[in-house]
């Protein structure tokens, strides 16, 4: 078994309500997976699954440990980030280092503080004391300095601003990330991860609605401006998105080939954003 | 690695107010206290303000001390020597309502402030961290008390026999001759394990509605034994007291809340407790004390207690929504 992750009908009800409706879903290792849809889409859900913090039915493995049962040797090997703000306000800097020394074997001490160094963070501060960046900076340099397998990231960087957002992704992507990890993020902030992800997957009403590789979304989708005189061939063709700008049609295309498209107009990949905007259209309707 | 100190140390470090703090405060209090009305005798008593057997005539500190009687002296250090603890006892009463609020708390504050999703995040099962949870409620809390206790206890009894000995009354060698002196130590250190299986089912109990209750666990804990019983007592009165519902209040409320306070066993044990004196004192307690351990009221409330600390490991499994 080599996959990360691998549902088959997972399905989570609260109620009546499927938060996640017999979701299939296969996660290789040495990628960055942002997992990416609306409030309420199931992201959560899917996730804490994942990490064994509810139950669900269906199956799912997690690094071949199944989360309801083997929890305790899957968090030897899973390490998350389920919300900002969640280190216990009372706890000081060194506190939580010597804590996470004390009943994690995969940590290692010398790499957090290592990291801790190069922020203003000190051993005697006190959670409560901090900004939300600053909490967030301690969580990452405790969860960078674990030699996981598996790392799960929930809104990692919601409510901080553009410098701690763009730092923290940086630093996950040049000091943690190898071949030998896979990290599973979700964001509504999707520009910002764009570059970091290897794949991307799209959750809507507790289903998959996309589920690629980036250097795929290059292949597949496509993004043109046509004018008038073109518009008719082009909404022939099929698109799944259209909006106008300045005059012009930007239509978005599925599947169809560039050489076909090339003689409309301009063309070029959509943005992560532009996709997502386009296929989870009528969400809230 | 050693999981469990850890979970230990981070209850501490989280509840130090309580378990360090609280004692540390009633200890210095009830030093100053009784010190202080020490200090306050022997300055008033050395003018002489002292008035012995009906005599009118002041005397001072000094000639008061010599009229002591040797056989009055000998009685004295005996009560000196099994009964210098009992100033800690309020230590003791601190100690019940701390582990009382403690378990009330502490698997309800993880899931409000939303801290349980760090502390899922690392290795460390639901049943060790309920387990260190409870053990910090039933040993380490009565442990630092405990200290605290005996620290408290002794400097007030050497300061009592310096005083003392200044003027002219001396009790060192008739108190620590006295073995007495060194086994009431032993007898409250030997009141842990016992304190350990009594307080389970209300330790067990509080840590459950902790772990459950999705608001207030103050209100669910203890609002509904108490509302229960009130409505019970009310409908029993109405229909011309059918039942008796003195075993409801006796289990439900006060054994199944106030076991956390140390000592409330006692009243459970049937022995006269009359003939006490500074003799049987010690052999008194640790018998009335250690034949609780033959009674079905103390291991079912063990089972009790550990039924409701399985379901507390249970309900933390699954429940983190806060």
């Amino acid at each position: 078994m080599s996959s990360v992750l691998h549902a088959t009908a997972l399905s989570k009800h609260y109620g009546k309500q499927a938060a996640v409706d017999r979701l299939n879903l296969e996660i290789q290792p040495g990628r960055i997976v942002g997992l990416i849809g609306p409030n309420g889409s199931g992201k959560t859900t899917t996730l804490k699954a994942a990490l064994g913090l509810i139950p669900f039915e269906g199956e799912l493995k997690v690094l071949g440990f199944d989360p309801r049962t083997q929890r305790d040797d899957l968090m030897k090997e899973v390490c998350f980030i389920a919300d900002v703000a969640v280190l216990p306000r009372w706890m000081r800097v060194r506190d939580a280092l010597d804590f996470v020394a004390g009943t994690h074997p995969k940590f290692d001490r010398s790499k957090a503080d290592a990291y801790l160094a190069k922020t203003k963070l000190k051993p005697t501060m006190k959670v409560k004391e901090m900004s939300k960046g600053m909490i967030v900076q301690l969580h990452l340099a405790i969860v960078m300095s674990i030699d996981a397998k598996l790392l799960v990231l929930d809104e990692p960087t919601l409510g901080l601003d553009i410098l701690y957002r763009k730092q923290f992704y940086q630093n996950l992507l040049e000091e943690y990330f190898d071949e030998g990890k896979t990290i599973i993020v979700t964001t509504h902030q999707v520009e910002e991860i764009e570059h970091i992800l290897s794949d991307l997957i799209f959750i809507r009403e507790g289903r998959i609605t996309l589920n690629t590789s980036m250097d795929e979304i290059a292949e597949r989708f496509t993004e043109i401006m046509v004018s008038s005189e073109h518009y008719a061939t082009a909404k022939a063709l099929g698109p799944i998105d259209e909006r106008s700008v300045f005059g012009k049609t930007v239509f978005l295309f599925d599947g169809i080939s560039r050489s076909t498209l090339a003689p409309l107009g301009d063309m070029k990949t959509p943005g992560i954003a532009d996709l997502f905007v386009a296929t989870m259209k009528g969400t809230y309707a | 690695m050693n999981t469990m100190k850890w979970l230990l140390k981070r209850e501490y470090w989280e509840h130090k107010g309580g378990f360090f703090w609280a004692p540390v405060v009633v200890s210095g209090l009830l030093a100053l206290l009784t010190i202080g009305s020490m200090l306050f005798a022997t300055v008033a008593g050395s003018q002489g303000s002292f008035h012995l057997d009906g005599n009118n005539a002041a005397i001072n500190l000094q000639q008061a001390l010599n009229e002591i009687s040797d056989p009055q002296k000998i009685e004295f250090a005996k009560g000196l020597a099994v009964g210098y603890p009992a100033v800690a006892m309020p230590l003791m009463f601190t100690l019940g309502f701390v582990v009382f609020f403690y378990c009330l708390g502490c698997l309800y504050d993880e899931r409000k402030d939303r801290s349980i999703l760090f502390w899922k995040s690392l290795p460390v099962s639901d049943r060790d961290t309920v387990a260190s949870k409870a053990l910090t409620a039933l040993v380490v809390g009565p442990l630092i008390a405990i200290a605290f206790a005996l620290a408290l206890s002794l400097l007030v009894l050497f300061t009592l026999m310096v005083l003392a000995a200044f003027h002219g009354l001396n009790l060192f060698g008739l108190v620590l001759g006295d073995t007495n002196f060194y086994l009431v130590i032993a007898q409250i250190i030997s009141f842990i394990p016992v304190y350990v299986l009594w307080a389970l089912p209300t330790v067990g109990y509080l840590m459950f509605v902790s772990s459950w209750a999705k608001t207030k666990p103050f209100l669910w804990a203890v609002g509904v034994p108490v509302v229960g019983g009130v409505i019970l007592t009310w409908v029993n009165a109405l229909a011309g007291s059918p039942f008796v519902l003195e075993g409801y209040w006796k289990v439900i409320v006060a054994r199944g809340l106030g076991s956390v306070f140390p000592g409330s066993w006692l009243g459970e044990v049937a022995e006269s407790n009359a003939a006490i004196n500074p003799d049987n004192a010690v052999s008194m307690l640790l018998a009335n004390t250690y034949s609780l351990l033959g009674t079905a009221n103390l291991w079912i409330g063990v089972a009790i207690g550990l039924a409701f600390l399985a379901g507390a490991v249970k309900m933390r499994r699954y429940r983190d929504e806060g």
